[in-house]
């Protein structure tokens, strides 16, 4: 079964004033779909740049990235948004849901850049809503929700375009220990449908949730091995 | 996202910042709020003007020695010149063939008398033969006319304006009556009809006497006018040509020459009045289009700290997968949904200007259409423009820098 990611050899130079900083140093790195995996490491190893390289936010400085059959490096800045579009859905450490609109139309927006219809798209976030146990909150804004009722929206949001990728970068950063629990369960739950989790932490309990971690170092990566729950 | 969609998000992004929005679109407003108002206002005052002096008689024109004089050189040469005689009347009116009538006339001021009341500052209007052909005389309320026979026989015979016999008379018939113009004694034989006011000044404080008799009692020395009412419309330009070359011919000038006498349409004074205002109000209205151009560039300004402020939420966006062109989309949208709101607030209350001074003042002002459209265009292009810079400010940002921008 062909892989539904493949890193090759990927290195990441970001230039900083009149020096450089190597990021990631020539990652090699295979995910099936369907997997559940943890990235972990100290700060500065390079965990943010290789999600946001997962996450088709950026592009390797060398090296290949093939996502599903696509090379992303190959792609255009308006061919990636509309990978990000459809297949990654994103979970961020601080929610980063929009303050003016409600959890409905948070979550619908992904749906809005896809260009589906106002009555389709409201179906289908309730939808996602309705997954992650918000329905009766779907009128309320973010400012008017719990820590982890915004990161269930977030999840939601990031679910609603049925993606083959979940990204979560710290999901459980903001939230205390209870509730971040909740929310590592639906994670999982959602991921349950065949989607590939990626997840970053510095937690070992969380990351030991996981099927396989990964630890990078100094933008290496040192280990790459199955947990007890594989 | 559709166009409706759009604007819908523009409207909740400019409502979130209530404060900011309304002084931003300021500008805008009191910039279409004025070009609207003084378009309006300008073209309430050609039109009343227009109106008035189309309404003291339209086929008519005159000969004088002055005519239309607007500077003090203008009126030092006129001084000079050989003033116009009843026989040059005479000598038009045998020889023009397209014109209806020809009436000399001569004025001067008189206070009018009767049995201890009196009327101060009456024009006394002499004219000749043939004046009730004069759109301006032709209609009476009482009596008749005085007669062609009576003017040639410089008779005391005198028609009264509506107002002066109003003011002497009050509901007691004038006609037969015998009162005092200036020294003299006369017989009434008529009263005018009515005529209204012309820029606030009644027409109607005149009585009408032969100018025979007036020049008996007072001189001939007084140059006279000379009225022509052409045979109609289409006449109108033929006959005024034909009239300069005969009064040309007969006071010894070659037909090219200038003329030594002045002469007074209707629309020469409505030119006089446009010359002397036009450029007047087209540097009005330049100048209040100039204030929208500068709302614009106010726009330009907040729209850029919106884009700066709201980093992180168009990061949001792009990492869910909004491309380059939505995100300049909403801010443009949002640009043009600010200007438009803004020039549309601008017309309404320039329309309710425009219908205040309708309402105050004798002018008939109405909105002008274009002057709403081309201001409705005007805001949408600044709009548009200004908020294109931060547009595509917003529209390139790098998502993952947007996303760790603070906020």
């Amino acid at each position: 079964m062909t892989p539904l990611i493949g890193l090759e050899g990927v290195t990441k130079i970001y230039p900083l004033g009149r020096t450089q900083v190597t990021a990631l140093r020539g990652i090699d790195l295979t995910i099936h779909a369907g997997e559940y995996l943890a990235i972990m490491g100290p700060s500065g190893s390079g965990k943010s740049t290789l999600m946001n390289i997962l996450g088709c936010l950026d592009v390797p400085t060398e090296g290949s990235y093939q996502l599903r059959g696509n090379d992303v490096g190959a792609l255009s800045d308006n061919d990636l948004s509309r990978l990000r579009n459809r297949e990654i859905g994103f979970v961020f450490q601080t929610f980063n849901l929009l303050p003016r609109a409600n959890a409905l139309q948070n979550v619908a927006l992904p749906l809005v850049y896809a260009g589906v219809h106002a009555r389709e798209r409201e179906e289908r976030a309730g939808a996602a809503l309705a997954l992650v146990g918000l329905a009766e909150r779907r009128r309320h804004r973010p400012n008017e929700l719990s820590g982890g009722e915004r990161q269930r929206v977030a999840i939601a949001r990031a679910l609603v375009v049925q993606p083959s990728l979940i990204l979560a970068d710290e999901p459980t950063g903001n939230l205390d220990s209870q509730t971040g629990l909740e929310i590592m369960e639906a994670l999982e739950r959602a991921g349950g449908e065949g989607r590939t989790i990626i997840l970053v932490t510095h937690e070992e309990e969380i990351a030991e949730r996981a099927h396989r971690i990964l630890r990078l170092r100094d933008g290496r990566l040192v280990s790459d091995q199955p947990t007890r729950r594989a | 996202m559709s166009l409706w969609e759009a604007l819908r998000h523009a409207g909740s992004a400019l409502l979130a910042h209530r404060l900011r929005s309304a002084l931003t679109m300021l500008g805008t407003v009191v910039g279409v709020l004025a070009v609207v108002s003084v378009v309006s206002i300008t073209q309430g005052l050609n039109r009343y003007v227009s109106q008035q002096l189309l309404s003291t008689g339209s086929h008519v024109f005159s000969f004088s020695q002055f005519g239309m004089i607007t500077d003090r050189e203008q009126f030092f040469e006129a001084l000079k010149r050989r003033p116009l005689r009843l026989s040059d009347a005479e000598y038009l009116a045998d020889r023009l063939t397209t014109a209806e009538v020809v009436v000399p006339t001569v004025s001067r001021q008189e206070d009018v008398e009767w049995r201890g009341r009196r009327a101060k500052g009456v024009q006394v209007q002499g004219l000749g033969a043939g004046y009730e052909a004069l759109g301006d005389f032709q209609s009476l309320d009482a009596g008749r006319h005085i007669s062609a026979e009576e003017i040639r026989g410089a008779n005391r015979a005198v028609l009264l304006g509506w107002e002066v016999a109003d003011q002497l008379f009050a509901g007691i018939d004038p006609v037969g009556q015998r009162l005092r113009i200036g020294r003299e004694s006369f017989w009434v034989v008529g009263v005018l009809s009515r005529r209204g006011r012309v820029f606030g000044m009644s027409r109607d404080n005149l009585v009408v006497i032969p100018v025979t008799t007036l020049q008996k009692l007072h001189g001939r020395q007084q140059s006279i006018t000379i009225l022509i009412q052409a045979a109609g419309p289409e006449a109108y330009q033929p006959c005024q040509e034909e009239a300069e070359l005969l009064l040309k011919l007969r006071r010894g000038l070659k037909p090219w020459e200038e003329p030594d006498f002045g002469k007074e349409t209707a629309e020469t004074l409505y030119a006089l009045y446009d010359k002397l205002t036009g450029v007047f109000f087209l540097g009005m209205i330049a100048i209040v289009g100039l204030s929208v151009v500068i709302g614009g560039i106010v726009m330009m300004n907040i729209m850029l700290v919106a884009v700066s402020e709201r980093t992180r939420e168009i990061g949001i966006c792009k990492a869910i997968g909004a491309r380059r062109r939505d995100i300049l989309l909403q801010f443009l949208v949002e640009a043009a949904a600010l200007s438009g709101s803004g020039a549309l607030i601008g017309v309404l209350l320039g329309a309710l200007v425009a219908w205040v001074v309708q309402a105050a003042t004798p002018l008939p002002t109405r909105v002008a259409g274009w002057s709403v459209f081309g201001s409705l265009s005007l805001a949408l292009c600044v709009g548009l423009t200004s908020g294109l810079y931060p547009a595509q400010r917003a529209a390139r940002l790098s998502p993952v820098d947007a996303l760790h921008h603070e906020k």
